[in-house]
């Protein structure tokens, strides 16, 4: 029996996604060009399962077992469009810059993941804990991610607020390729070896 | 049976709730997200062609017809007394529509300025006549001059190696003069 | 000339898999042997061009006229993961040879964020019905393309050493990172055809 605080304390580090649960790769790689665009982008996926965790585990004695997917991917679908419209009216900025990904939080593997393999199994306090925990670990893995790809590619951090900072000072001659695509592989995969190590 | 029945009530139920849950929420944003795109997608521009105004740019905006089209018409006012408007005109470029955004200037009738709000130009070539240099060309000229580049008989310099591009916000500019010149020999707005 | 632009556009310069960023779970799960990425190669081709058509046409005929274009999300995906059922039920009974070589691939497609990314792209973009349709097949040719060179070299993988920590994913997506630099060298060919016209 795991208590209600290992419920949510297991996203932060025995499986954080995207390094220990790979899933959710497409966002991970596309929105972490600066560290604010990877949390906003973290917070958007809380959201959204916290959110469809609750419902779905709400609902979980209601909906019959061969339309349990349909309903879930309508409940996911739903609350992505609220993240929209709300992103859309409130921070139009992060709206821009995170431009279709946030339509395709909808596909991203470890929502639906977490409603199938958790939520409908187990009661609503857990489910939120489950999400709030697992999203938390995918913000916090985005955020750092950006943060490095960030510093090394722009030689500043939280670029697009009032905090920025330049890391190296002004004449750092940026990394480029660390907020281009092929950076962005190279560096998942090189996080991903040192989580590893960590790990072991 | 029973459990085909269930299937189709809980999945259309689930489907209903959403859907006017959603409905209600997007009929509640709708209006701060339109403001939210224009001040985002337009207001750059705005601010840039109507610089010196006091007042809030995107919400004193007005939504007027004129030859059946509706047109989002941007005033600038000094000390509550408007001075100069703002609106945009599509034209066709290289790479499709564009949008400028333009401003003249209500005493002199001269232009305030000239921004291109969207484009698909090739970026890195007719993607420059963005730039101040290009469109800084525009300020300052009556609304009566000629709005083309020099090579056809203009006042304007296109962007080496676009052309194109170069005459479609020059398109976009005559026809948005015409229009003001049309509108003032109209009335006195 | 033109839809060769962007047909060359989407598959070598601006690569769906690795310039868009779009479908890399499927990516990194079945691009160890050759013959599955062939098979998933196919299946997403197949979807893609299929799925971006239908919602193309939901998102003109539907959901533009009734003023409720918030919805778009939903309905795609439902759209979406219905096809997929329907083309896996179709394959089965129509096709039994065909379904054999692609048919465990397809419940994998419904949660492949390409094939919802580049019906979300069309909308985006104002494609018109024939780019539509060119850049659709165009990107999902793309994405195959990528999944069959890093095959190609994630089989060698298996008979070389690798550090331990490095391997399986994560040697994965270094290898994906520097075939996406490889394919950096095609910038700039859309702008020397568009300079030909």
């Amino acid at each position: 029996m795991v208590s209600l605080a290992g419920e949510f304390t297991k996203g932060l580090w025995k499986d954080i996604p995207p390094f220990r649960l790979v899933l959710g790769l497409c966002p991970t790689l596309a929105v972490t060009k600066s560290c604010l665009n990877g949390l906003g982008m973290g917070m958007a996926t809380v959201f959204v399962l916290v959110c469809s965790n609750i419902i779905v585990s709400m609902l979980r004695k209601v909906i019959p077992k061969k339309v349990r997917l349909a309903s879930y991917i309508v409940i996911i679908a739903s609350f992505v469009v609220i993240v929209e419209l709300l992103t859309q009216a409130y921070v139009y900025s992060l709206y821009q810059a995170l431009g279709i990904f946030i339509p395709l939080i909808v596909v991203n593997c470890i929502i639906l993941g977490r409603a199938e393999a958790f939520a409908s199994k187990n009661t609503v306090v857990r489910s939120a804990l489950d999400g709030l925990g697992i999203g938390v670990g995918f913000m916090l893995s985005l955020g750092f991610l950006g943060a490095v790809r960030e510093i090394l590619g722009k030689g500043t951090l939280f670029e697009g607020s009032q905090y920025m900072i330049h890391v190296f000072g002004q004449s750092f001659e940026p990394f480029t390729f660390m907020v281009e695509a092929p950076g962005a592989f190279v560096c998942l995969g090189l996080l991903l070896g040192i989580m590893n190590v960590l790990g072991d | 049976m029973i459990e085909y029945v269930k299937m189709i009530v809980v999945l259309s139920a689930i489907s209903a709730v959403c859907g006017f849950g959603l409905a209600r929420i997007s009929s509640a944003t709708k209006t701060r997200i339109e403001e939210q795109k224009l001040l985002n997608v337009k207001g750059p521009a705005v601010k840039k062609i109507l610089a010196g105004s006091g007042n809030n740019l995107i919400a004193d905006r007005k939504e007027i017809v004129i030859n059946d089209k509706k047109m989002i018409v941007f005033i600038g006012k000094k000390n509550g007394v408007p001075w100069a408007l703002a609106y945009e005109m599509e034209a066709d470029g290289f790479g499709g529509e564009m949008n400028v955004m333009m401003g003249f200037n209500l005493s002199d009738n001269t232009l305030t300025g000239v921004g291109v709000t969207s484009h698909k130009e090739t970026p890195g070539v007719g993607s420059r006549v963005t730039d101040d240099s290009f469109t800084g060309q525009f300020k300052g000229k009556e609304s009566t001059a000629s709005f083309k580049v020099k090579a056809d008989g203009g006042v304007i310099d296109v962007v080496t190696g676009a052309s194109v591009s170069s005459r479609g916000v020059c398109d976009a500019v005559q026809k948005g003069a015409s229009l003001y010149r049309d509108v003032r020999a109209e009335s006195g707005k | 000339m033109e839809y060769l632009v962007l047909a060359i556009t989407a598959i070598l310069i601006k690569n769906i898999l690795l310039a868009e960023y779009l479908g890399n779970c499927p990516f990194i799960g079945v691009s160890k042997k050759m013959d599955t990425a062939i098979g998933m190669g196919m299946a997403v081709i197949f979807t893609i061009a299929l799925s971006s058509t239908i919602t193309w046409a939901i998102q003109k005929y539907a959901l533009v006229p009734l003023d409720i274009v918030y919805l778009q999300t939903v309905v795609f995906i439902l759209v979406i993961a219905a096809l997929v059922q329907l083309v896996e039920m179709f394959l089965k009974k129509a096709a039994p040879p065909l379904y054999k070589a692609l048919g465990i691939f397809l419940p994998l497609i419904t949660t492949n964020c390409a094939v919802l990314g580049i019906a979300v792209l069309n909308i985006r973009r104002g494609h018109t019905f024939i780019e539509m349709l060119v850049f659709s097949i165009a990107s999902a040719v793309g994405f195959t393309i990528a999944l069959i060179l890093i095959a190609g070299l994630r089989e060698r993988f298996e008979i070389t050493h690798i550090p331990r920590p490095l391997q399986g994913t994560a040697i994965g997506l270094v290898t994906a990172g520097l075939m996406a630099l490889a394919f950096f060298g095609f910038a700039g060919v859309d702008s020397a055809l568009k300079a030909l016209q």
